[in-house]
């Protein structure tokens, strides 16, 4: 070994312990680096798994352009990124109500979740119903929910709150706008997926109601079930009645087949009305040619430029961007706000004092910055979103009418 | 009386799709004397690789149902090798159980290449309504009743006809007997699971002509249908899963009609605890004792 080995060697050694100390020295200021964690939980497994993966892509995509133009500010003036996980609730009550307690157990903030409404109804029932009440051992965790939309379900407890569409005023004011556009036609016909919370509901308490309402005569409904494969005889009970407009209260799978059958027995309806939860990409994969007409209400449509950039991020992170998906993207923005204005303190020890002020801040809101407008927030801690008309126009939603 | 006709041929012509399904449990069950209760979800699994050929080229129906054929086929002989052939076959829990493990897993595996989405399926004559005043006929359904028929009818030719379906039955009647006269019974095993497969890849394909739309939704309600006709037709018999399969299309739409929807399964499975009190061989099963 010569004396220029020996040197070059000793440099090699030199800069890689430079390397290693630079390292070193700077791991701290690294770590030092807070984070603040968001805990998103709904299905993503089962047939509902869609919904799943679009809210935890569209969650993932809010988080990357707040951590980019650099995150949340802390009550101490320094920025904290925001980190997303996602837990799966199989839309399963018991899977749901476990998950919040695994949240509850981490250092997250706040829960946003769940997709299925029969998982937040019972999960709404675990946390501390009166905010602060000593006596109720109830879980102190908020929760903000995207997708779940079965009405008046945030007013269960304090703690829960709701960033989903409000069904009765989207109705009743498709069916008014309606009755204006086409006062010739009188009569209206049902069909309602009978197991399946939202659809049953939105079909007895809140389609029939709000089109008896705007002067439309009920002429009947039919009902299926959510794993029906065969609707021969609804469709002849809907083709007997003959009514000018079919209502359908149905998921994408089982709207598809009434549809298709609707085709084969030659019923045309003057106009089609379905459920704002099948205004979506899965309706469109499985019976578009058969849907072509069918108008839904939605908060939801990528008509404006924050509209259409939100809907790029999320698929950036391979989600699409639906009424759903898009309320876990708004409430990102708006936990931001809420956070930076109740100045958390981002520390691990005052994670139950910051979940505190975020229940206090979100409770506070009278409005938030939605991406289709302003969404009034309700005394009963839910939404009042602004929503238009779309309908499926070659193969996909397009919009019909904005009534506001 | 037209709305009970109706229903009922309606019902007798979907039918056919549970009598499919029903064959698959009852020809393995005859064969090996074991549920396979992975067999529907098998069948709807090789009706959405049908589906992949789609991806590739613009292929007509019949071609998708061809590839359903060939890929039930193929998860058959896979669902064999994994809940039967490496599992100790005395224990009858344990096959059991790994079948419905199976059915779970294709099931989930389904859900995660979909996303859970419906995907539209292609059918044969879905724009033919045969009509006689209001009394009419859909003519997927009785497209999808003759491909039925044909498979029954191929599927009996091959048991009662070819050296492979007597060795099948004589594996079924008596396993030591038959390998005592030179059948591999592994082989006969593995070819039932290869047969019932392919039935069922067309069985899954039907379904998806008739529906319209293929979706995971589809495998636990047709697993347990499935379950009812090999019941009532006789677990093991070929004929009861046919005509079993389709007694209980043909009720379930009658009692659709006249009950409703949410009373309608109550009235199925009362049906099958008449047959399991009054008839537990079932239509066409064979006497308990055979052994």
């Amino acid at each position: 070994m010569n004396k220029i080995d020996v040197t070059t060697r000793r440099k090699t050694a030199y800069a890689i312990a430079a390397v290693f100390a630079a390292g070193t020295f700077a791991a701290p200021s690294f770590a030092q680096e807070k984070t603040i964690r968001i805990s998103g939980f709904g299905a993503k497994s089962g047939v509902v798994r869609s919904f799943g993966i679009n809210s935890e892509a569209a969650m993932l995509a809010a988080a990357d352009q707040i951590n980019k133009s650099g995150g949340v500010k802390l009550a101490d003036g320094s920025k904290a990124k925001i980190v997303v996980d996602y837990y799966d609730d199989r839309c399963t009550a018991e899977e749901g109500i476990s998950v919040a307690r695994r949240m509850a157990g981490t250092d997250s903030l706040i829960g946003v979740g769940p997709t299925c409404s029969n998982v937040a109804e019972p999960l709404f029932g675990i946390l501390q119903k009166k905010a602060g009440d000593a006596s109720d051992s109830g879980l102190q965790f908020p929760i903000f929910s995207d997708v779940a939309i079965k009405g008046g379900l945030a007013k269960i407890s304090e703690w829960s709150f709701r960033n989903v569409p409000n069904e009765m005023t989207m109705y009743s004011s498709l069916f008014y706008w309606l009755k204006q556009q086409h006062p010739d036609l009188k009569t209206v016909y049902g069909g309602v997926e009978e197991d399946f919370a939202h659809s049953r509901a939105t079909w007895y308490v809140v389609m029939k109601d709000r089109a008896t309402a705007n002067g439309y005569t009920v002429a009947g409904e039919s009902k299926w079930l959510l794993n029906d494969t065969n609707f021969a005889t609804q469709v002849r009970e809907m083709k007997k009645a003959n009514a000018d407009i079919v209502a359908i209260s149905a998921h994408p799978f089982t709207t598809c087949g009434v549809l298709k059958e609707m085709q084969r027995q030659g019923v045309k309806p003057k106009l089609l009305v379905g459920l704002t939860s099948t205004s979506s990409l899965e309706t469109m994969q499985g019976c578009a040619k058969q849907a072509e007409g069918m108008m839904i209400p939605t908060s939801f449509a990528p008509v404006n430029k924050e509209g259409k950039a939100a809907a790029d991020a999320t698929a950036k992170f391979k989600g699409s961007a639906d009424l759903h998906s898009m309320a876990a993207w708004e409430n990102m923005f708006i936990l931001k706000q809420v956070m930076e204005s109740e100045k958390i303190s981002g520390n691990p020890k005052d994670v139950q004092a910051d979940r505190r002020k975020i229940r206090d801040g979100l409770a506070k809101l009278k409005s938030t910055a939605g991406l289709m407008g302003t969404t009034r927030r309700t005394e009963d801690r839910e939404a009042d979103k602004p929503y238009l008309f779309v309908h499926a126009k070659g193969g996909s939603w397009q919009v019909l009418h904005n009534p506001l | 009386m037209l709305d009970f006709l109706q229903a009922l041929s309606d019902g007798v012509l979907f039918g056919s799709t549970y009598a499919l399904i029903g064959i698959g449990f009852t020809l393995v069950f005859g064969v090996m004397h074991k549920l396979n209760l992975s067999y529907a979800a098998a069948s709807i699994g090789g009706a959405y690789c049908g589906l992949l050929i789609l991806k590739v080229v613009a292929a007509p129906p019949l071609v998708v149902f061809f590839c359903a054929f060939l890929a039930g086929g193929v998860i058959g002989y896979l669902v064999y090798l994994t809940c039967f052939h490496f599992i100790p076959i005395s224990n009858p829990l344990a096959t059991l159980m790994a079948t419905v493990g199976m059915l779970l897993l294709i099931d989930e595996i389904i859900v995660h290449m979909t996303n859970g989405m419906p995907l539209n399926y292609p059918a044969l004559f879905d724009d033919v309504m045969l009509r006689w005043g209001d009394y009419t006929l859909r003519g997927d359904l009785l497209m999808v009743f003759a491909v039925s028929v044909l498979c029954m009818a191929g599927l009996l030719a091959l048991i009662y006809k070819t050296r492979l379906g007597l060795a099948t039955r004589a594996v079924s009647q008596q396993t030591v007997a038959a390998q005592l006269c030179g059948i591999r019974v592994g082989q006969v095993n593995a070819m039932t699971f290869v047969i019932t497969g392919l039935l069922g890849g067309i069985a899954g394909a039907m379904i998806g002509a008739s529906v319209g739309t293929l979706s995971p939704l589809l495998t636990t309600p047709l697993t347990v249908k499935g379950l009812i006709v090999t019941v009532i037709g006789g677990l093991g018999s070929v004929p009861g899963a046919i005509i079993a399969g389709l007694l209980v299309g043909g009720f379930e739409s009658v009692l659709q009609q006249f009950r409703g929807v949410t009373e309608r399964d109550l009235y199925v499975m009362l049906l099958l605890f008449v047959f399991l009190v009054f008839r537990p061989d079932g239509i066409f099963g064979p006497k308990g004792g055979r052994d």
